[in-house]
């Protein structure tokens, strides 16, 4: 049971370096998605392993807001925006895996850390984690597009929910619902803002 | 406690929200002007009235004295805004502004109020974050509402840099969580802050250290401090004035209450350095703010770094504890009369002459005598000049930091001249200064860009008499409040300062 919840995480991991590693926006949504689904998979071990309705729910709208409408919404902007390829980056693909790798290793260290002073909640999902945390940042610094900030920061997002959802369990489903809620507006407005700038720089 | 009242507070925006939606631009804005009065009475009944803490719907929100503070700067400065918003409405759809668009503004600021309300008002941590974050994509169409590519910009660098910043601040949210869960178990309660309070001293030290300083960064990206704060000048610069004023006045104070929920709940677990944390990021705010505004070209970019050295001299306050505390508690005030009364002025400027540079704009005693007296005042006033109220919160926080350590304040005080100078100077030019390019009418007449100004607004003429006479109302109100202070609001802050662990013998 746990090593399938392990293999979930490492999925997480793996889709965000995928991510970094590729050039491709359509490709990094469908990662999004994917990653997504993989958190509510292990959101759903949780539930089934402590019975807990509260994780139950959880899954489920995590299912609903992110494998499935925010996809949706940047799917529909992207065809609208008519863009496939990322072009415009600070550092090479080749060196931002490299980088990716090197901040896994460090929230690797810093969770160790911490695990020292004597916490409860598995160094492993915690590794993970801070790790899925950085490496969204990394991607929201060094790539131009509006999309690519925009993935990096549901990234970011993912990570804390993970966080979230292995130190604790759960957050309460009224917070969680409204969290959710939020961050599917603010997809709406980025993606509404992106279409407007399009717009303003093609004329 | 009157509770029925207190349910009043959010029960008026929501209503407010709702009749935006289905009402006539006009008649909205006298309903918005009756809501806003109702709201600022509700609340000032509830400031007389009040002597406890007090909870209302269902126990997942509650008054203290330290939301109180901030629910009255909201009131207060939401009823002028109301004011100005009636004159300004008229004015721009008889300048040629679709009603629809108008429709849109109402219905925006509105949910901005009501979501900010919430988010004041919640004992509850996680409905605290949903709230802040549903004033920033509220506030998010309303800073693009001008449509140029300019605040397209800023509203995604708002949006991007606020929503990550407050993500930061959920996983502070998160880790507390984990940590009352073990006092609590895992219920609504764990999040309650008036349940933390009362647990503080069983929670886990190094988890309420790692959450207060995620708390700090993240809610700290949306009050503006200084490495995280690029995203500030755009946006309170490109939305309308009425808004950016609220922006600046109110909504970061809501995004600082959150930081300050954070530091009560360590120091009641008995962790007081936190402190440090919050005197380095307002003096490095007041520092980097400082050095902006000196050499700012934008007249509402100018205004927005000020709000910025205020929200760091704030934080400072804070930090040093003391009087200072009490310092900064009406400087949260005081910072959001001046800081509006500056905006609407500026965007009574802006209006009519569609020109956003410094030098550009000259001689405005001649063109918009009133605006003009109010701009100069007013940033007389928020650099702390003896006649308006400012000076009073100012000089409360430079002495409480002069007593704590001589060579901090010393640093402060030079940093304060420097804002004085750059922001003073900067409208004393645009007060009196003659024209100073050649291709300019002479006589100082001020030049406008052509197609956007329509001829008649290019003095204060035109205007309405709202959104005129406001800011002047604004202006005489920080005045009078340096010379009497109402004893029911002075009682709220002596009794918040306390909660900080504040002295409150220096009123008698």
């Amino acid at each position: 049971m746990e090593k399938i919840a392990e293999l979930f995480i490492i999925l997480i991991l793996v889709s965000v370096v995928l991510n970094v590693s590729s050039p491709f926006i359509k490709f990094a949504i469908k990662l999004y998605s994917f990653q997504s689904l993989m958190l509510a998979f292990y959101i759903l071990m949780g539930a089934v392993h402590f019975n807990s309705i509260n994780l139950y729910g959880s899954f489920a709208i995590t299912i609903i807001f992110k494998v499935i409408l925010i996809p949706y919404f940047l799917f529909k902007t992207l065809k609208k925006v008519k863009m496939d390829k990322e072009i415009n980056m600070y550092i090479g693909i080749p060196e931002a895996v490299v980088f990716a790798g090197s901040l896994t290793l460090l929230s690797n260290l810093i969770a160790q850390k911490i695990i020292k002073t004597g916490i409860t909640f598995g160094s492993f999902v915690f590794t993970i984690s801070l790790a899925t945390f950085l490496i969204g940042a990394m991607l929201m610094i060094t790539r131009k597009t509006l999309f690519s900030q925009i993935l990096g920061f549901l990234t970011i997002d993912n990570a804390i929910f993970l966080a979230a959802n292995s130190i604790t369990h759960g957050m309460p489903l009224l917070v969680e619902l409204g969290v959710l809620f939020d961050l599917f507006v603010s997809i709406l407005i980025l993606s509404l803002l992106i279409l407007n700038l399009r717009r303003n720089v093609a004329s | 406690m009157h509770h029925k009242l207190l349910d009043l507070i959010l029960i008026l925006p929501a209503a407010a929200l709702i009749f935006s939606i289905f009402t006539d631009v006009l008649w909205m804005s006298y309903l918005q002007l009756a809501i806003s009065v109702l709201v600022f009475l509700t609340v000032g009944v509830i400031a007389v009235s009040f002597n406890s803490i007090a909870f209302f719907l269902g126990g997942f929100f509650f008054v203290d004295y330290i939301n109180l503070v901030i629910l009255i700067t909201v009131s207060t400065l939401e009823l002028f805004v109301a004011f100005y918003s009636f004159g300004y409405v008229r004015s721009e759809i008889a300048g040629g502004v679709s009603k629809r668009k108008f429709k849109f503004y109402y219905f925006w600021k509105n949910l901005f109020i009501f979501s900010m309300m919430v988010s004041i008002l919640s004992n509850n941590l996680g409905i605290y974050w949903t709230g802040l974050e549903a004033t920033t994509l509220a506030t998010a169409l309303l800073v693009s509402f001008n449509r140029t590519k300019e605040s397209f910009e800023a509203t995604w660098k708002y949006v991007i840099m606020c929503s990550v910043g407050i993500a930061i601040g959920l996983f502070a949210i998160v880790i507390l969580y984990f940590t009352t869960s073990q006092v609590y178990g895992e219920s609504m309660r764990s999040l309650s802050f008036i349940n933390i309070m009362q647990a503080g001293a069983k929670l886990d030290k190094n988890f309420l250290m790692l959450s207060f300083i995620l708390a700090l960064v993240g809610f700290g990206t949306k009050v503006g401090f200084a490495p995280m704060h690029n995203w500030l000048p755009d946006a309170h610069s490109q939305g309308p004035s009425p808004v950016s004023a609220l922006l600046s006045g109110v909504l970061l104070n809501t995004a600082l209450l959150g930081i300050l929920r954070f530091y009560q709940i360590n120091a009641a677990a008995g962790i007081h350095y936190p402190r440090y944390f919050l005197i380095c990021f307002g003096f490095l705010t007041i520092f980097v703010s400082a050095f902006s505004i000196i050499k700012q070209t934008d007249y509402k970019r100018l205004f927005a770094f000020s709000s910025m050295e205020n929200m760091g001299i704030i934080a400072l306050g804070f930090g040093i504890g003391g009087i200072a505390v009490i310092g900064s508690l009406l400087q949260i005030f005081f910072h959001a009369l001046n800081k509006g009364l500056l905006f609407l002025s500026s965007g009574n400027v802006l209006a009519a002459t569609h020109e956003r540079r410094i030098d550009k704009i000259r001689n405005l005693s001649k063109n918009f005598p009133i605006t003009g007296i109010v701009l100069l005042f007013g940033a007389m006033g928020i650099s702390g000049m003896p006649p308006f109220a400012m000076f009073l919160g100012e000089i409360y926080i430079m002495t409480g930091v002069f007593r704590t350590d001589i060579w901090l304040g010393f640093l402060v005080f030079i940093l304060l001249i420097f804002v004085f100078i750059g922001l003073f100077g900067k409208v004393l030019k645009m007060y009196v200064g003659k024209a100073n390019t050649g291709d300019e009418e002479e006589g100082g007449e001020l030049k406008t860009d052509g197609a956007g100004a329509s001829h008649k607004a290019v003095s204060e003429a035109g205007l309405h008499p709202f959104i005129v006479y406001v800011p002047l109302i604004m202006l005489l109100f920080s005045s009078f409040l340096l010379f009497y202070i109402p004893y029911p609001f002075l009682h709220i802050i002596k009794s918040a300062a306390v909660e900080f662990g504040g002295k409150v013998n220096f009123f008698k």
